[in-house]
């Protein structure tokens, strides 16, 4: 008995619409998992299955951010309707959504929820409504329908239903890999440009020196791009800048700020002439633009390496530590000024205040709160104690190998830092305590030639006396004229500090003594007196912004010797002042 | 240090000579406001100042602060390589007025 498929028994029928069901499900999933874009997806899926359904059109919905709105990113029909935004919890589509069901709506004007927004707006006629959830387990991604059935006799079946259900089922899971695809590039390429930054901040990190250099840094960021900074910056007369930052915050913001604090530092200390002020500058300078509320310590010091001299400012920074070469105890360098970047003139119009000591031999440590914040392995931060037992356990390794075990020794395997770790170690080399014997045999071979010694009244009228005897000192070491009228200027304004302020509330000024020494390659003029102890704190140069009459002195010394400062007179009596120019 | 002044009709020619230091500067500083009380302007030569220091610095000051207060003139002239060499290090050669002659700062004023 032959059949054709017409008159085909009612079972053998539904196989085949079964089987023809199947394969248009195959071919969707196979064309779904292909795609890769939405436009694609929907291009591949409305079209056939409208067909396929004998519809007149059809759409696909997804929810925006919020979920409260539906917007129809592709259609398929005479009118074309992608860009619509529908609200997500009203129409037939919303209680597809609501319900998390299919919904199958035969005609639309007896159904309540159907609102006929969208035909108003495109003059479409709809009749009946076909509409499924897109879902991924709990989360609901939009929604597909199909409109006006127009083949057999025009109404929607169950089976219409199951097959939509069917296939938003495939859509929801294509869409799904579309969007963590998407994701993933998206991570991918923000991963790529924090590389980039990373690697640029690395950049603005200073190139390690020779083992000889008194200076060395580490930095150890805990993600890849760091908030913490360190800078080193020699300048042409010998001396040497150095700075160690912490920015408030980590990742990329931070990473900004001390970007842009690391520049103001390289960029002003080239003109500064302390510490302090240095700070005080790039405080002003940050707070003239917004931070959000991000602020930066830092310690900004100045290194004479010829004779181990420090000076320094600690704006909110942790406590530099100063290691005695022969003691081995520290002393803590506190924080005098609060952090930068919080409002301008935050010290008044004083400035920053600048410490300045001698290493005498010792190393001085800076570091951020990566290095006390570090973590051991019971999980308690190694603190301030932690901190000086690591310093000690290293400190007669060169420098470049205390950095790197210092830094071993707090990174934990498995472990992800903490937070950021910088550490700088800043050490004396000026009286030979790290060189090399070779280099000692040789200072103790400079010659040291006493040329003159004066002892006179702390009077006005002995000054011009005073700078005779400097001219005929110079003279004698074979110096040119202006090196002469610098030196001569810095011997006569100290000079005038002791008449001026040593003496100043005794009755009958004392004696005033002055040496002029000749050690291998400078000339060392001592200028002694025998008034009470001056706090040299207070001698400070004044800031030249301002112009007012007096407290120019220290500053015109500071500014034509290669170093100036008291030191422990001999005796334990009086104060000694010490002039130092290269000849 | 001299200091000698010629006055002609509400201008003053301050001539500065020798070593301005502690000693001699509350004099030459007492000497520039003096002429500041009655001339309008006033044009220190410094062609004979051998040295100075900060507080001959300071005296200057003072009186160029004196002169803006009052809004008359305060310039300088030939001021030797060493004074200059003080100004820049105290960075006030840009704050003071400085003419390379009197005859220059006579004309400059008109």
């Amino acid at each position: 008995m032959t059949q054709s498929r017409s008159s085909a028994p009612p079972s053998e029928k539904i196989e085949q619409k079964f089987r023809s069901h199947l394969n248009l499900v195959a071919a969707l999933t196979r064309d779904f998992a292909a795609a890769t874009d939405y436009e694609d997806m929907a291009a591949a899926g409305l079209q056939q299955i409208t067909n396929y359904v004998g519809a007149e059109a059809s759409s696909l919905f997804l929810l925006d951010e919020t979920g409260k709105e539906l917007i129809c990113v592709a259609c398929y029909g005479p009118v074309n309707i992608t860009g619509l935004r529908v609200p997500s919890d009203s129409g037939v589509v919303g209680r597809a959504l609501q319900q998390r069901k299919g919904q199958m709506v035969r005609d639309v004007s007896l159904d309540a929820d159907f609102g006929g927004a969208v035909d108003e707006k495109t003059g479409f006629k709809t009749k009946s409504i076909l509409a499924a959830p897109l879902s991924i387990g709990d989360e609901y991604l939009g929604c597909i329908e199909i409109i006006n059935k127009n083949t057999g006799d025009s109404l929607f079946h169950d089976s219409d239903l199951t097959l939509l259900e069917t296939l938003s089922s495939a859509a929801a899971l294509a869409l799904h890999n579309l969007r963590l695809t998407q994701k993933v590039v998206q991570q991918e390429r923000a991963s790529r440009e924090v590389e980039l930054a990373a690697e640029i901040q690395r950049d603005l990190l200073p190139v390690q020196k020779g083992q000889e250099f008194p200076i060395h840094g580490i930095n150890v960021p805990a993600r890849s791009v760091s908030g913490d900074f360190y800078d080193i910056l020699p300048l042409a007369d010998g001396r040497i800048w150095f700075n160690i930052g912490d920015v408030s915050g980590k990742g990329m913001n931070a990473a900004l700020l001390m970007a842009k604090t690391s520049s103001l530092f390289r960029c002003l200390a080239k003109s500064a002439t302390d510490p302090g002020q240095l700070l005080h500058i790039i405080n002003n300078e940050l707070c003239e633009t917004n931070s959000r509320g991000m602020f930066v310590t830092m310690v900004g010091g100045l290194l004479d390496p010829a004779t181990g001299h420090v000076a320094l400012s600690n704006a909110g920074h942790e406590p530099p530590l100063l290691l005695d070469s022969k003691s081995k105890k520290f002393t803590e360098l506190p924080a005098e000024a609060p952090p930068l970047g919080i409002t301008a003139n935050i010290m008044g119009s004083e400035g920053f205040p600048t410490a300045e000591f001698d290493i005498r031999g010792g190393s001085l440590y800076i570091f951020t709160d990566g290095l006390t914040e570090a973590r051991t392995f019971g999980g308690s931060m190694i603190g301030n104690e932690g901190a000086r037992s690591l310093i000690l356990e290293h400190q007669e390794e060169h420098a470049e190998m205390q950095l790197r075990n210092i830094a071993a020794a707090v990174r934990l395997p498995s472990k992800p830092l903490h937070d950021d770790l910088t550490l700088l170690i800043v050490q004396d080399f000026s009286s030979g305590f790290h060189k090399s014997r070779n280099t000692v045999a040789k200072n103790h071979m400079c010659q040291i030639e006493k040329i003159l010694h004066l002892r006179l009244p702390a009077r006005a009228n002995r000054l011009k006396l005073i700078r005779a005897a400097v001219k005929e000192a110079a003279e004698y070491c074979s110096c040119d004229g202006d090196w002469t009228k610098d030196l001569t200027l810095a011997v006569d304004e100290a000079s005038q500090n002791v008449i001026r302020h040593a003496y100043s509330s005794a009755e009958e000024p004392g004696d005033i003594c002055i040496d002029f020494i000749k050690e291998c390659d400078q000339m060392v003029v001592h200028i002694m007196d025998f008034a009470d102890p001056v706090d040299p704190e207070k001698v400070r140069g004044r800031d030249l912004e301002d112009i007012r009459p007096g407290g120019l002195g220290v500053h015109l010394i500071k500014s034509v010797t290669d170093d100036a400062r008291f030191v422990t007179p001999p005796t334990g009596v009086g104060n000694l002042f010490k002039l130092t120019k290269r000849l | 240090m001299t200091l000698d002044v010629k006055e002609t009709d509400g201008a003053a020619l301050v001539s500065l000579s020798g070593d301005v230091d502690l000693q001699t500067s509350p004099s030459v500083r007492q000497g520039l406001l003096d002429c500041l009380e009655t001339n309008e302007r006033v044009v220190v030569d410094m062609s004979g100042v051998s040295y100075i220091d900060s507080s001959g610095v300071a005296s200057l000051v003072e009186a160029f602060q004196v002169s803006k207060k009052k809004g008359s003139i305060f310039v300088l002239a030939n001021v030797s390589p060493a004074a200059l060499r003080v100004f820049s290090l105290a960075r006030l050669d840009k704050v003071f007025t400085i003419h390379e002659s009197v005859e220059d700062a006579a004309a400059a004023l008109g």
